[in-house]
């Protein structure tokens, strides 16, 4: 008999040989000594290919239970009515809050000096602390997309202005912080980023009802392919480079809105509301007021509670369950979508 | 069946974050997608379920490096794992190193015999294996051998290269 071949060494040390052929090799390398040494050279082989792969697997963690997986839809249908009730109660203690003018709710555009990077790395900071560990792992997911997709920069001036920061000397600017554009979007004419000046129990708040929001809008608005979505909006639909679009839609008040649902991971959609600019700048001279009137459409979810800017000739919107500074960095990286 | 996945999910989570993290080199975005290929499969309900959730793994893992590769960005974060506890500075160095060596060594193999190594270290049998990428069965282990040994080489010569004080003990 001829000598083994390497494929039949390794499909018998594998456990994957038939046994009439597993027979015929062993009766054949008990026979023949260099075969015989060619499988304990295979079979350290084997082994040490084995071990090598062991050294670059993850840290084991408990699988979660099966049925979470399909959880969160459920959750969510069963607690909307409840989300409807805590966004009247959120928007009106929020529209009281707007027009009082002693409160600091002063709107600003973010080509002023009144946010610096440091500022918005400690509005940052009160927002990781007030964040459930829950929302710190989204925030820190996101934390490393922005990393992967700006090369780290916007990860890294936040870590390290909230390390100069432990212990603000001053606090940001009261109620609205304006967020200022990368240089790269800087000639961009940007709009307000408003942040709340809420204590943590409000802003924790805040976070939870955008996501609740984004899932009843998402019930509500007809999805529809790329070329419609062109078409409404007289330009190429604007996302997050690199996250994958689960879902455009449109609104179903036919106002022009344009929503593109971006997964930032398995478990979390981000919303990027968007439509003609020409006719928002206007509107946007002045604070929007908070609406609470229900039958218009995307226009509910006024931009009291929402981070916007213009990319091109469109007008932006972001929302999703992540804190406002992570939706801010996300909202700086938009452009159309490839 | 929901029962049978509910069984593959037990035996089979694990293997299948191990061969996600290797093409994706992110613990958390392997948990990830993991989770997501047995969604899917609680929806679709496949026949059969293991080779489904491993062609559906497969193809979510290429779609991440298509869109890495598009983006020109690297979503290699090795160094993001905060789960990942040590007990020394100098441990995780050394972790990061070897799983970075190991990463490059198996970037060495072609992509199909990459690919049969990785399932068949996830657990697949060489009917899977063959099922999933296409080869006769009767080359599998000739494929396997080939991978192996591509990956033990290309180890070694990274750490002969790199000066590195391990061991190599063999070949």
């Amino acid at each position: 008999m001829s000598h083994i071949d390497e494929g039949a060494l390794h499909a018998y040390l594998d456990g994957e040989l038939a046994s009439t052929e597993r027979k015929t090799l062993e009766a054949h390398v008990a026979e023949c000594p260099a075969c015989g040494a060619r499988l304990a050279e295979e079979r350290a082989l084997v082994k040490r290919a084995s071990q090598l792969l062991g050294l670059a697997q993850p840290l084991e963690r408990p699988a979660p239970p099966l049925h979470q997986l399909r959880q969160p839809r459920l959750m969510w249908r069963l607690r909307m009515p409840l989300a409807w009730a805590a966004s009247i109660v959120l928007a009106v203690s929020l529209g009281y809050y707007l027009r009082d003018p002693r409160s600091g709710m002063v709107t600003q555009p973010a080509s002023s000096t009144v946010a610096t990077a440091d500022d918005r790395a400690m509005s940052a900071a009160a927002e990781e602390k007030a964040a459930a560990p829950r929302e710190r792992r989204q925030l820190n997911q996101s934390n490393r997309l922005n990393d992967a997709l700006t090369g780290g920069a916007v990860g890294k001036t936040s870590t390290d202005s909230h390390a100069r920061h432990t212990t603000p000397t001053s606090p940001p600017a009261a109620g609205v912080v304006a967020a200022r554009p990368p240089a790269s979007l800087r000639n961009a004419e940007p709009v307000p980023a408003v942040v709340p000046n809420a204590a943590e129990p409000a802003a924790r708040a805040e976070a939870d009802l955008s996501m609740l929001r984004g899932r009843l809008v998402a019930t509500e608005w007809p999805v529809i392919s790329r070329e419609p979505a062109r078409r409404i909006l007289g330009a190429e639909p604007v996302g997050v480079p690199g996250l994958p679009v689960r879902d455009i839609r449109r609104s179903p008040a036919g106002d022009g809105t344009v929503l593109v649902e971006q997964q930032l991971d398995a478990a979390t959609v981000i919303q990027l509301f968007q439509r003609p600019a020409t006719a928002e700048r206007a509107a946007y001279t002045a604070p929007a007021p908070m609406r609470l009137d229900r039958s218009s459409g995307a226009r509910e979810y006024a931009a009291a509670d929402r981070l916007a800017r213009f990319v091109g000739a469109l007008r932006v919107e972001i929302a999703g369950p992540l804190s406002q500074d992570s939706l801010n960095r996300l909202l700086e990286q938009v452009k159309p979508l490839p | 069946m929901p029962e049978d996945i509910a069984d593959i999910y037990r035996s089979t989570y694990r293997a299948l974050v191990r061969f996600l993290y290797r093409k994706v080199w992110d613990a958390e975005r392997a948990e990830d997608l993991a989770q997501e290929a047995f969604a899917r499969a609680l929806v679709h309900k496949p026949e059969n379920a293991r080779g489904w959730l491993f062609v559906v793994a497969a193809n979510m893992a290429r779609d991440e490096a298509r869109r890495a590769a598009r983006e020109r960005r690297h979503l290699t974060l090795l160094k993001s794992e905060p789960e990942t506890v040590r007990s020394s500075p100098e441990e995780e160095i050394d972790a990061d190193t070897t799983r970075t060596r190991v990463r490059a060594a198996l970037d060495e193999l072609t992509p199909r015999d990459r690919e049969a190594l990785l399932l068949w270290d996830a657990g697949m049998s060489y009917d899977e294996i063959a099922a999933q990428t296409g080869l006769a069965r009767g080359a599998i282990g000739t494929t396997l051998a080939r991978a192996r040994r591509r990956l033990v080489e290309a180890y070694d010569a990274a750490i002969e290269g790199g000066g590195g004080g391990q061991h190599v003990a063999h070949r």
